[in-house]
C-alpha cells in the first residue's frame, strides 16, 4: 500500500515536472515566432505594481498601437486607486473618437504582501492573491470562451514588485493546461542598475522576455536583453 | 533664481537638515540664488513644525534668501518647470522627470537606507555626466563647484517606439 503510494507520488511528481519544463520558455534564437498580419489584434494585460512600478509600466504602454493591442486589461493592486486615475488618463490618449465601447478594463487583485506584512504571513497572501489571478487569467476567459467575449489574453506586461509574480504563475496554470496562455514580457526597472531586483531574480526563468534597461545587467544576466531606457 | 529641493514620497532628515544649514544656503547665494524651495515630505528637522501641503507653505527669510517649504504637492512638474536647479533624492521617477525637462539636478542619495541600489543609479548617471551627485557632508561644495552649470549632458528624450517596438517583435508583427 505504501509502495503503491509512493511510487504513485513519485511518478506524478515526475510528470509534473516534465510537464512544467515542457513549457517553460525557450529564449534567444530557438524562440518561436508566430508572424500575425498587420491589421490582426492581439489582447494585452499589464500589472500596475503602484508607484514607480505604476509610471514605468503605464510610460512603456503610452507609444504602443492601441489599435492593435487591444482589448486591454489593467491589473491593479487592492487600494491603489492612484494607479486607476493614471489609466484613465492614458486611455484618453488613445480615444480616437469612435463611440465603440471603451477597449479596456481595470481589474483589482489582492497583493501578494503588503508593505512591512511580516514573512510568515506572505505564502498565505500569495495564494490568495494568486487565486484572484487564476480566476481572472484562466477561469472567466474560459467561462466566456464561446460567446467571445473576454478572451485570454495573448500579451503579459509585468514590472514587478512581488504580485506580479502571481500573474505569472497564473499564466503558466494556463500553459500547464495546454489552455491558451500569454507570452510573458518582464522589463525591469530603470532603478536597478547593477543588480536585479528581487522580482526580477524569481521570474527571470519564466519569461519569454526580459527587458532591462542598463547593459551592464546583460553582462551579470545572460539572456536578457536591453535596448536602453524605455520609460 | 530658484533652487527646489525634494524628498519625493519618502524622508530625508540629514538632506533637509543640511539644506536649512548656513553653509548650504550661504553656497546657494553665492551662486545668485534668491529663492529656496524645500519638499519636505515627512522628514524631522528643526523648522518642520507647521509644514503641511503646499498650499499652506511655511514662508522664512534665512539670510538674504525666502524659503518656502511644505510636505506635499500633487504633482511637482510646475515646481521643477520654475527652478533654475533642482536637489533631490535618489528616486528614479523624480531622476527621470527632471532630467526630461532639461534642468540642472543634483541628487544626493540617501545612505540610510538598506539595499541601497539608488546610490547606484546615482553613481552611473554621474558617470554618464546627465547629473551631479553629493554627498549630504558635501553638499555645499558640490553646489559651489556645480552652480546649475550647463555643462551636464541632455539626456536624451523619451522614445515611445523603444518598448512598443519590443512588443510588435515578440508578439509577430515586426
Amino acid at each position: 500500500m505504501l509502495v503503491t503510494f509512493a511510487v504513485t507520488v513519485v511518478i506524478v511528481g515526475c510528470l509534473f515536472s516534465y510537464r512544467v519544463y515542457a513549457i517553460l520558455p525557450s529564449r534567444g534564437r530557438n524562440r518561436n515566432l508566430t508572424k500575425r498580419s498587420p491589421d490582426s489584434t492581439c489582447s494585452l494585460a499589464v500589472f500596475l505594481g503602484s508607484g514607480g512600478h505604476t509610471s514605468e509600466a503605464l510610460a512603456m504602454l503610452s507609444g504602443i498601437n492601441a489599435q492593435r493591442y487591444k482589448p486591454r486589461q489593467y491589473f491593479v493592486s487592492e487600494g491603489d486607486s492612484l494607479s486607476v486615475k493614471k489609466v484613465q488618463v492614458l486611455e484618453r490618449s488613445f480615444e480616437d473618437g469612435s463611440p465603440n465601447s471603451p477597449a479596456y478594463r481595470v481589474v483589482t487583485i489582492p497583493r501578494a504582501r503588503r508593505v512591512h506584512q511580516p514573512l510568515w504571513t506572505t505564502p498565505l497572501t500569495a495564494m490568495v492573491s494568486l487565486c484572484s489571478c487564476i480566476y481572472y487569467m484562466t477561469i472567466e476567459p474560459l467561462a466566456n470562451h464561446n460567446s467571445g467575449e473576454k478572451k485570454f489574453p495573448d500579451v503579459l506586461v509585468l514590472n514587478g514588485p512581488g504580485t506580479c509574480l502571481m500573474l505569472c504563475i497564473a499564466a503558466y496554470f494556463n500553459k500547464f493546461f495546454g489552455l491558451p496562455a500569454p507570452t510573458i514580457i518582464y522589463v525591469e526597472s530603470f532603478a536597478r542598475v547593477k543588480a536585479l531586483s528581487l522580482s526580477g531574480k524569481l521570474i527571470r526563468p519564466l519569461v519569454d522576455r526580459f527587458i532591462v534597461q542598463w547593459p551592464e545587467l546583460v553582462r551579470r544576466h545572460p539572456g536578457s536583453e536591453c535596448y536602453g531606457t524605455v520609460v | 533664481m530658484r533652487a527646489f529641493v525634494t524628498v519625493g514620497s519618502t524622508k530625508f532628515d540629514a538632506l533637509i537638515q543640511k539644506v536649512f544649514s548656513q553653509e548650504v544656503l550661504e553656497a546657494l547665494q553665492k551662486q545668485g540664488y534668491t529663492e529656496v524651495i524645500v519638499q519636505c515630505g515627512n522628514s524631522s528637522f528643526e523648522e518642520q513644525r507647521g509644514a503641511a501641503d503646499g498650499e499652506h507653505p511655511v514662508i522664512v527669510q534665512r539670510g538674504g534668501l525666502v524659503v518656502e517649504y511644505w510636505k506635499f504637492k500633487p504633482t511637482l512638474e510646475e515646481e521643477y518647470e520654475r527652478a533654475d536647479l533642482v536637489i533631490s533624492h535618489a528616486g528614479s521617477g523624480t531622476i527621470l522627470d527632471v532630467l526630461r525637462m532639461g534642468k540642472p539636478l543634483i541628487v544626493v542619495p540617501n545612505p540610510t537606507l538598506l539595499h541601497n541600489h539608488q546610490q547606484e543609479l546615482a553613481d552611473v548617471l554621474a558617470e554618464q555626466n546627465y547629473i551631479k551627485s553629493s554627498s549630504v557632508d558635501d553638499l555645499s561644495t558640490t553646489i559651489e563647484e556645480f552652480g546649475g552649470s550647463t555643462l551636464l549632458n541632455r539626456f536624451p528624450r523619451f522614445d515611445g517606439t523603444r518598448f512598443a517596438k519590443i512588443l510588435d517583435e515578440t508578439m509577430g508583427f515586426a
